[in-house]
């Protein structure tokens, strides 16, 4: 909406990360059952997010009327001073919330054994996407951001603060990035550039769907993450090419993506 | 004796490394003589940022606990230890920190290096400048052969896959009736280098065996659920890893989430570089563990182990991974070759004289003993065992533990590994 390709959408997923890390290490230290422990990972991905507002208002909202590149170069530099923040603050070693992935069980799924843990996650996935799908849909604040992505000027000259929208939509998103860093913590490891690595999925993940798009980010998510899958399984050694393969492809035959409006 | 960049060579070199207003300031300095009774300036090169920060930053302290520790004895010939710390990134730039030590800070040694890559362009740098380099964990090796095999200068790390090598001698031993392996490493040199050694050294043992499947994610990878997928539908006897960061917690950890382990042997010949991440819900017992060439929890352990661990512990609530004794015993080895070669004179002595002095020389270090092989290679000890729960640790140890010596499991100076392999009475 805001028409800047944000790069440092994965340093908030690292920040929340770490942040999940701590917040758990703190409630196992002050002796909370151990089953419970998913309450202060999420209550710590969605309190980081307010870093989003700060980053929007304190640096973003500065060059929104300035170049794509300059804009692009500008959150760049969040991403490195991120990695920075995050290597002091949490040092260099890898970080991890110990044996709690497991603590809900194991459960048999069509023949595999699966952690509970992933189940939960994907559930929590699908009841964020519907509810971002319904606040966009029906909601006046979702007409609101559509309508200002659609066309900005309009929707000032109708009287939106475009200020304030920009705010709360960027501070949502960031909130959504570092609530899935924490989410995703106790099946992995905390690393201080996790967050490039993300980046760099996520590209592969907006162009396989289209820029702008949410059923685009939904369909191009489960399509890469399929696709790697197969790819491992099949033949090891297409991993990662099979994926830009498609990224190139869709890029020559149809570079709006497989949900992108037609402008884009 | 400290030399200064007098020649003209020397000098245009200086200028090369961007610090010709440091070397005017220099060239007005004080007198050789009265360097040699200040502090001994040593160079330290570590990594600092990504995947092998945790690596580098236990290098470091190994040799700031050495630092103070000579200090407080009174440093090495009466003259105390200053270290000097650069990065260690990528090869253009830590070989510009490089020429930057020795030609600005006018250093005595450089000690560190841990990424082959970098080092492979170290060497003959080192060699070029001429002041002893001693690398923690970097070799001069392409792969798994030998680039350097005659250096003056340069002191290199032991063979990058000797622990894959060590490995692939335990196997057969802790794991009867193997016939199919998988393997999974990061996809670079490292990762390759091990799995093709190990390979070729389990085939010696068990000539049937077959290899199944190998998968090389990249380094830095968080997620490895559809490697594991493919792993468990390999029905592999055994998988072989050689993940040596944070990725070694995160494959146990989703390893155990789908109970691989209860189903497949493991050996993961260089984990113990996190090993006190791998904590006992995820981490089962049975499986074969390197921890490189320290064991911090060898009840065999020295006075010197048990100290440094105790104080490592106290001061960084961690238990020490081998770096620190690379490290260790890089800078104790330049300290004793150094008061070698000064002999009863106690008078510092040249450069020329401590290289000679290193070659060959046998000290104690953490690990206990520890040498340098008359072509600069480091000689010590593997440490592997078999994963237990049985310790006061929230993590597995090892027990029983295996030490496996480098003149077993390195290869000889002068030789081809896979030649030397296949030339070995099974």
């Amino acid at each position: 909406m805001q028409k800047i390709f944000n790069l440092a959408c994965g340093s908030f997923y690292a920040l929340g990360a770490y942040a999940g890390v701590s917040a758990v290490g703190w409630y196992v230290g002050a002796g909370g059952p151990p089953a419970l422990f998913i309450v202060p990972l999420v209550l710590a991905g969605l309190a980081v997010g307010v870093v989003g507002l700060v980053v929007e208002r304190g640096l973003l909202s500065f060059v929104y009327d300035r170049d794509e590149t300059f804009q692009l170069l500008m959150t760049f530099a969040v991403v490195l001073v991120m990695e920075d923040a995050i290597r002091m603050t949490w040092g260099t070693s890898p970080r991890s919330t110990g044996g709690l992935y497991l603590a809900y069980g194991q459960i048999r799924v069509l023949g595999a054994t699966a952690p509970v843990y992933n189940l939960i996650v994907i559930l929590a996935s699908l009841v964020i996407a519907l509810a971002i799908g319904w606040l966009l849909t029906r909601t006046a604040f979702g007409r609101i951001i559509r309508a200002t992505a659609d066309n900005r000027d309009m929707a000032e000259a109708l009287g939106v603060d475009m200020r304030r929208v920009y705010a709360k939509v960027f501070t949502l998103g960031t909130m959504l990035g570092t609530l899935g860093g924490a989410l995703v913590i106790p099946a992995t490891a905390a690393m201080s550039e996790m967050g490039i690595e993300l980046i760099v999925e996520a590209f592969a993940v907006v162009v396989i769907g289209g820029l702008g798009s949410m059923r685009g980010a939904f369909v191009g998510a489960l399509a890469v993450g399929i696709l790697r899958a197969i790819a491992i399984s099949v033949y090891p050694e297409l991993e990662m090419l099979l994926i830009y393969l498609i990224v190139i492809a869709v890029l020559v035959v149809r570079p709006r993506g497989l949900f992108g409006a037609a402008e884009a | 004796m400290t030399s200064t960049p007098r020649s003209r060579r020397q000098f245009l070199k200086l200028l090369g490394a961007g610090a010709g207003a440091a070397a005017a300031a220099r060239l007005d300095g004080p007198p050789v003589s009265a360097q040699a009774t200040g502090p001994v300036k040593i160079g330290v090169l570590t990594i600092r940022a990504g995947v092998a920060a945790p690596v580098g930053a236990a290098g470091l302290r190994g040799t700031e606990w050495w630092a103070e520790r000579t200090n407080k004895a009174g440093g090495i010939l009466g003259r105390q230890v200053q270290l000097v710390v650069e990065e260690e990134s990528n090869p253009k730039d830590t070989v510009e920190r490089y020429r930057k030590l020795i030609l600005h800070d006018q250093v005595e040694a450089v000690l560190g290096g841990i990424s082959t890559g970098v080092t492979l362009a170290l060497g003959p740098v080192a060699e070029d400048l001429g002041t002893p380099w001693l690398s923690w964990d970097g070799t001069t090796q392409k792969g798994v052969e030998e680039t350097m095999p005659n250096p003056k200068w340069a002191f290199k790390s032991v063979d990058n896959e000797v622990e894959a090598i060590v490995a692939g001698i335990l196997t057969p031993k802790y794991f009867k009736g193997i016939k199919t392996v998988a393997g999974i490493g990061n996809d670079y040199s490292y990762g390759h280098d091990c799995w093709e050694s190990y390979q070729a050294v389990l085939k010696r043992y068990i000539p049937d065996v077959k290899f199944v499947l190998e998968l090389f994610p990249k380094l830095g990878v968080t997620d490895f659920t559809s490697h594991i997928a493919a792993i468990q539908q390999s029905k592999a006897d055994l998988l072989m890893c050689s993940f040596w960061s944070g990725d070694a917690t995160i494959i146990m950890k989703q390893a155990a989430a789908v109970g691989l382990f209860k189903t497949m042997k493991g050996v993961f010949t260089t984990a113990g570089g996190v090993h006190d991440s791998l904590k006992k819900e995820f981490t089962p017992e049975g499986l074969l563990l390197g921890y490189n060439t320290m064991y911090f929890d060898d009840p065999k352990a020295s006075p010197l182990l048990k100290q440094f661990v105790r104080e490592y512990k106290a001061k960084y609530n961690e238990y020490p991974p081998y770096e620190c004794d690379h490290a260790f015993f890089n800078a104790e080895s330049y300290k004793v070759a150094v008061e070698k070669a000064a002999g009863s004179s106690k008078k510092w002595p040249e450069k020329t004289q401590v290289v000679k002095a290193l070659e060959g020389l046998e000290i104690e270090s953490l690990s206990g003993k520890r040498s340098w092989r008359e072509d600069h290679v480091q000689m010590c000890n593997f440490y592997q065992g078999i994963t237990t729960h049985r310790n006061a640790y929230d993590f597995v140890t090892i027990n029983p533990i295996e030490t496996v010596s480098t003149k077993q499991a390195m290869k000889p100076a002068g030789t081809k590994l896979f030649d030397w392999i296949a030339g070995w009475k099974v």
